[in-house]
């Protein structure tokens, strides 16, 4: 029988400093075989593991469409976060997954799509994200808006540029209030305010959403001003997870499990769950 | 006795002396108590006191869900009352942030408790107020005081290490011992921290021992010997054995026996020229 | 199939079992406690007690567990399976509340994938169980929906009928290949109708009144009124057949290791802890209320089936006298106001 808790073996072949603390890893499968058969869906996140610190939990940040490779972008906090930014190209680290629902992409085709995204919550959007942008001609208007505190802190700087240079998306980047550079050229001003100004049409539209509690919180009362429903609102949630199967009983909000009932939610599924995250 | 436990806890909620007080109320079953937490006079009656009052209510005192109901009046025994010294001293309590209300104590548990057959504190050392007759503590000498070490080290360090070895291998590591007990209040425990991790949180053979005996170690010297870490154990181990040779290895090396007095210096960070030095080999 | 088993063959079933190549694990006396462990002989075997100390749970979920390993040399990790847990064994006199929590707990472990260290130890273990002649006051299987002689999750149910005899009645094909094996120890099966000893174990609430107001009350006073004693340790959860919460950690030198599967409790103030430092259950009473309703409306609403069993095993070594068939009560009362 299979053993549902054995990793596969990756190793690392390309890492990205994208900002204080954080870094992203490309990894391939180091077993040829299991990274042909290996196939995942946007939204979708894994257990990551360094052998001897143990596990944590990032999504998926690359695109399905991206067959040779996946991403994950994480933030130097605990322990196996530590020992995560101690390796090295050439080194292997465990991973798990894909565990988790999807976003829904395909229920999206011919509308328009607008992403939000604060800090270190762009890594869950950039899959989706590229995604979507692979497969371009599916989607009408594409509007990105993502900030962070301060310069510095904005990830993915070089595909910030590469969006930027693109005449099929609109891209609005802002940083805090006191997080501007004399070189900035983007706004300034928190998320939900930006938002508010950028006024997104939310006809036909879907507003994706991914960012820490607090600007998820200020947010989506803006969107709702804006005249989106909040079944056309999605976002992902986070909780402590173990196993990221269902088993640990560790990740559930109210009775939704994050780990098989999420990390995808709709702003009306959040709406009718207890506070408890 | 109750009576007069019921109106002294409702005068000092009615007073507004204090705004609860911990206390102990009747069990699940005749042979059982419970911890209550009474916060309106007329729920005085819910208290009790009888031969089954067996817990260290000062525990309380470190939780944030007691704490945050006010200032508390705290029904203690003689042995509860030690583990309030021992909070002073460490600077985990200030005394005018709790009314201590003390009951002179014949015993509890039934069988006798371990702790209660050498008692020197029936009456507590320390109190704002005393429930019962208040008579002269005994002084009981040093071996009758560590009897119940008597078996365990009749046995040598081969049948020890057997002994606490199979006790051990019971551990299903809960931390009742460590949540139950007052002294065990740090807000993030060795065995929860995790860079690195110190003390394996596993329950196998050396993470049931490093955690028992580092528990143990981190009690040397200041553990007034209440038991309640041995009463709570899911898995019966002996505890209160480890600790209370730890305490005979205390009281024997550095004269001291904590909990006895407000006046007395900490063994654990006091330095005397006269403190042996025996380990050093 | 229905057979008889008299206590003076406890031996012969015993030497059987071993001949057979089972490994038994019976109730044994162990100072104050009972507890189900390992027996090689069958004087060792205590059935007078209520309910053993530990529950039949650590036998296929073990308190710690390899559930990996592996070598690492130089920036190159080799894993390897953990083998042999699946020992081929025979738990003797369980009671009908213990076998019952496998089923429910079949559930979780087999949700959309298979926990194969979970499953291959069913595989491996045959349950005998034991009907109750006797409960104490914190029993509460009846309030469940069991009976102190329900059949499911044995293989085998054995049941007094007189002071020395045993009526046994194979539940499952596994029982009865075991009956099978050691068809000399047990006999014929007795005449008419015997009389079986079994307790009586009052309801003490309503069960189908507890989801509908679980469903109304993820906010209410009682959470955190009820809670003030506890002591957040994980006494409950651990003693308890149906819980199953656990965590990975990884334990290793410099040049190999394990990754460990460890019971957790969701009474722990650090269980939902981010790294991040927020706690969405940052007090004892959400805790509290993360249990009763995990095990009254999460899991039926996920499985329909209760994760809890009514053995009252939380309640009897609670430091602090939390009684769960108390809140249960309590919740029965309000509900019907």
């Amino acid at each position: 029988m299979d053993n549902i808790y054995r990793p596969y073996l990756m190793t690392i072949s390309d890492t990205t400093d994208e900002a204080p603390g954080v870094r992203t890893f490309r990894l391939n499968f180091s077993d040829e075989e299991e990274g042909k058969n290996f196939k995942f869906q946007t939204g979708q996140f894994g257990l990551y593991s360094v052998f001897g610190a143990g596990e944590s939990t990032f999504c998926i940040a690359s695109s399905p469409t991206r067959e040779d490779y996946i991403e994950c972008t994480f933030r130097e906090a605990g322990r196996v976060t530590k020992a995560l930014r101690e390796l090295n190209i050439g080194d292997t680290i465990g991973f798990r997954g894909p565990y988790g629902n999807v976003f829904p992409i395909d229920k999206w085709e011919d509308k328009n799509l607008v992403f939000i995204a604060g800090g270190i919550a762009l890594p869950p959007l950039r899959s989706v994200i590229w995604n979507c942008l692979d497969l371009r001609d599916r989607y009408k208007d594409v509007t990105i808006i993502y900030g962070a505190k301060t310069v510095d802190d904005l990830v993915y700087k070089h595909e910030l540029k590469e969006w930027e240079a693109r005449d099929d998306i609109n891209l609005v980047t802002t940083v805090d209030p006191g997080g501007e550079t004399p070189e900035w050229t983007g706004k300034v001003g928190f998320v939900p305010t930006v938002v508010e100004e950028t006024a997104p049409d939310s006809n036909d539209t879907i507003a994706i959403v991914c960012g820490p509690p607090i600007m998820i919180k200020f947010t989506l009362p803006v969107l709702e001003k804006l005249g989106f429903k909040n079944d056309k609102v999605y976002t992902t949630l986070e909780n402590r997870m173990k196993c990221g199967l269902g088993k640990c009983g560790r990740c559930n909000i109210g009775c939704t499990y994050v780990c098989k009932e999420g990390p995808v939610f709709t702003a009306e599924e959040i709406s009718k769950m207890p506070d408890e995250f | 006795m109750i009576e007069e436990l019921r109106k002294k806890a409702e005068e000092l909620l009615k007073n507004d002396t204090v705004k609860v007080v911990f206390g102990y109320g009747e069990g699940s079953v005749p042979e059982r108590t419970r911890p209550v937490f009474i916060t309106k006079p007329e729920d005085v009656n819910k208290l009790t006191w009888n031969k089954y009052c067996v817990y260290n209510l000062t525990t309380y005192l470190k939780r944030q869900e007691t704490r945050k109901l006010g200032k508390p009046a705290i029904i203690v025994k003689g042995c509860d009352a030690r583990t309030i010294i021992v909070l002073l001293k460490e600077c985990q309590l200030k005394r005018e942030d709790v009314y201590i209300l003390g009951v002179t104590c014949d015993g509890v548990g039934d069988p006798l408790a371990t702790k209660c057959k050498a008692c020197d504190v029936h009456t507590p050392l320390i109190y704002d107020d005393l429930v019962g007759e208040k008579r002269e503590n005994k002084e009981i000498p040093f071996e009758e005081r560590y009897a119940e070490l008597d078996d365990l080290e009749k046995l040598d360090e081969k049948e020890k290490w057997e002994f606490w070895q199979k006790q051990f291998s019971k551990c299903i590591k809960c931390y009742a011992c460590s949540n139950m007990c007052p002294l065990c209040f740090c807000d993030r425990c060795i065995v929860e921290k995790n860079q690195p991790q110190w003390i394996d949180s596993s329950a196998h053979a050396r993470g049931n021992l490093s955690w028992n005996v580092t528990r143990a170690y981190h009690l040397a010297g200041r553990c007034i010997n209440c038991e309640e870490c041995q009463r709570v154990c899911p898995v019966d181990i002996p505890l209160n054995l480890l600790n209370k040779k730890l305490a005979k290895e205390a009281e024997k090396n550095f004269d001291y026996r904590p909990g006895y007095s407000v006046d007395d210096e900490l063994a654990m960070s006091t330095y005397k020229e006269e403190d042996s030095q025996e380990f050093f080999k | 199939m229905e057979k008889l088993l008299n206590k003076n063959k406890f031996d012969s079933l015993i030497a059987g079992l071993k001949e057979q190549g089972y490994k038994t694990v019976a109730p044994k006396k162990d100072n104050r406690l009972v507890t189900l462990e390992e027996i090689q002989d069958a004087s060792e075997i205590s059935l007078d007690h209520v309910i053993t100390n530990n529950s039949i749970k650590e036998f296929f979920f073990p308190k710690t567990e390899k559930i990996l390993s592996y070598t690492i040399d130089k920036n190159k990790v080799k894993m390897e399976e953990p083998k042999g847990f699946a020992v081929k064994s025979v738990i003797f006199g369980t009671r009908p509340c213990d076998a019952f929590s496998l089923p429910v707990m079949d559930k979780v472990f087999n949700w959309d994938c298979s926990d194969k260290f979970w499953v291959e130890r069913r595989e491996a273990i045959t349950i005998v169980t034991v009907s109750c002649d006797k409960s104490d006051s914190y029993c509460f299987c009846t309030s469940v929906g069991l009976t102190p002689d329900a059949k499911q999750g044995s293989d085998v149910l054995l049941t007094k009928i007189s002071n020395d005899e045993y009526l046994v009645e194979t539940v499952t094909e596994k029982g009865k290949n075991l009956i099978k094996e050691l068809d000399s120890v047990f006999s014929d099966p007795p005449s008419g109708t015997p009389k079986r000893q079994v307790a009586t174990v009052k309801e003490k609430f309503d069960l189908k009144k507890i989801k509908p107001w679980l469903d109304e009350n993820f906010e209410h006073d009682v959470w955190d009124d009820f809670s003030n004693k506890c002591i957040g340790c994980g006494a409950c959860t651990f003693v308890c057949p149906t819980c199953h919460c656990f965590d990975i950690v990884d334990e290793c030198t410099m040049t190999k290791g394990d990754r460990v599967k460890n019971w957790d409790g969701c009474q722990f103030s650090m269980f939902t802890m981010h790294t991040s430092g927020h706690n969405p259950r940052s007090t004892q009473g959400m805790r509290w209320r993360q249990r009763i309703m995990h095990k009254f409306k999460y899991y039926v609403e996920k499985f329909d089936s209760t994760l809890c069993v009514g053995c009252g095993r939380c309640s009897r070594v609670c430091p602090a006298d939390m009684n769960i068939s108390e809140m249960l009560e309590l919740i029965d009362t309000e509900a019907g106001k």
